[in-house]
């Protein structure tokens, strides 16, 4: 690679970081009980999941009680990339016994 | 100008780990680093989120007394709980970011038994030169 392509990456970086940090501007403060994420669909989760699903841990609640379908598609994402694992790294493994024998 | 900072500066941590994990991605020659880059990306987006839940002033982890049939339960405020939706949400992205680093080192193991290098310019010189052979021999 090009030594070019270094300083072109380092610019593009900075001004990208420039553009991020001038962006956070308009985020709300660090913490903020009353920021827009903490104050318009989290309160109903807090105050009825308990209630709803009778599960007291409200992160396990919404992961596997009212997002279920997210979390069955995360278990296929598991599942392909670990199968996509094994046939990546058996053929290796058939090489090599091949070369032993 | 310090209680700015004061309420801001998480995010600009973040956003110098996506600057690194980004130059990283793009700027260097080895793959396993240009790995890296990208976990060090991954990290700063999971740690963007669940500090969105933060709630300050004597707020605890989302888990309640009780057990939701009645016993034990006390009168629930929602300025004692922090956030669960952001943790939830990175939940998943930690699992999508496992999935992608696992299939990847399977990968950049292939790529070291085919070229014996890691090195991507090193890689892209031997395949010129290979395809450079193929023309000659036809």
């Amino acid at each position: 690679m090009k030594i070019w392509f270094k300083w072109i990456s380092l610019i593009a970086v900075i001004m990208t970081g420039a553009l991020l940090i001038y962006g956070t501007h308009d985020m709300p403060a660090w913490g903020d009980p009353n920021s827009p994420a903490n104050s318009h669909v989290s309160p109903r989760y807090i105050l009825e999941a308990t209630k709803l699903t009778a599960t007291p841990n409200i992160v396990s609640a919404v992961l596997a009680d009212y997002r279920s379908y997210d979390t069955l598609g995360e278990s296929a994402v598991i599942f392909t990339a670990s199968i996509s694992c094994l046939f990546l790294l058996r053929r290796i493994r058939k090489e090599k016994t091949s070369e032993d024998k | 100008m310090l209680e700015y900072v004061l309420a801001k500066y998480n995010y600009w941590i973040y956003v110098v780990l996506m600057m690194i994990g980004l130059y990283a991605m793009m700027g260097k020659r080895n793959l396993v680093k240009k790995l890296i880059g990208m976990n060090i990306f991954q990290t700063s987006i999971i740690l963007l989120f669940v500090s969105m839940g933060v709630k300050k002033g004597g707020a605890t982890v989302p888990i309640l007394m009780g057990d939701g049939h009645g016993h034990g339960e006390q009168i629930i405020q929602v300025a004692d709980y922090l956030n669960p939706l952001p943790h939830v949400l990175m939940l998943t992205a930690i699992v999508v970011s496992i999935a992608t680093t696992g299939v990847a080192l399977a990968t950049l193991i292939l790529i070291y038994k085919r070229y014996h290098t890691l090195e991507e310019d090193e890689i892209m010189a031997i395949r010129k030169e290979a395809a450079a052979y193929k023309t000659l021999g036809t």
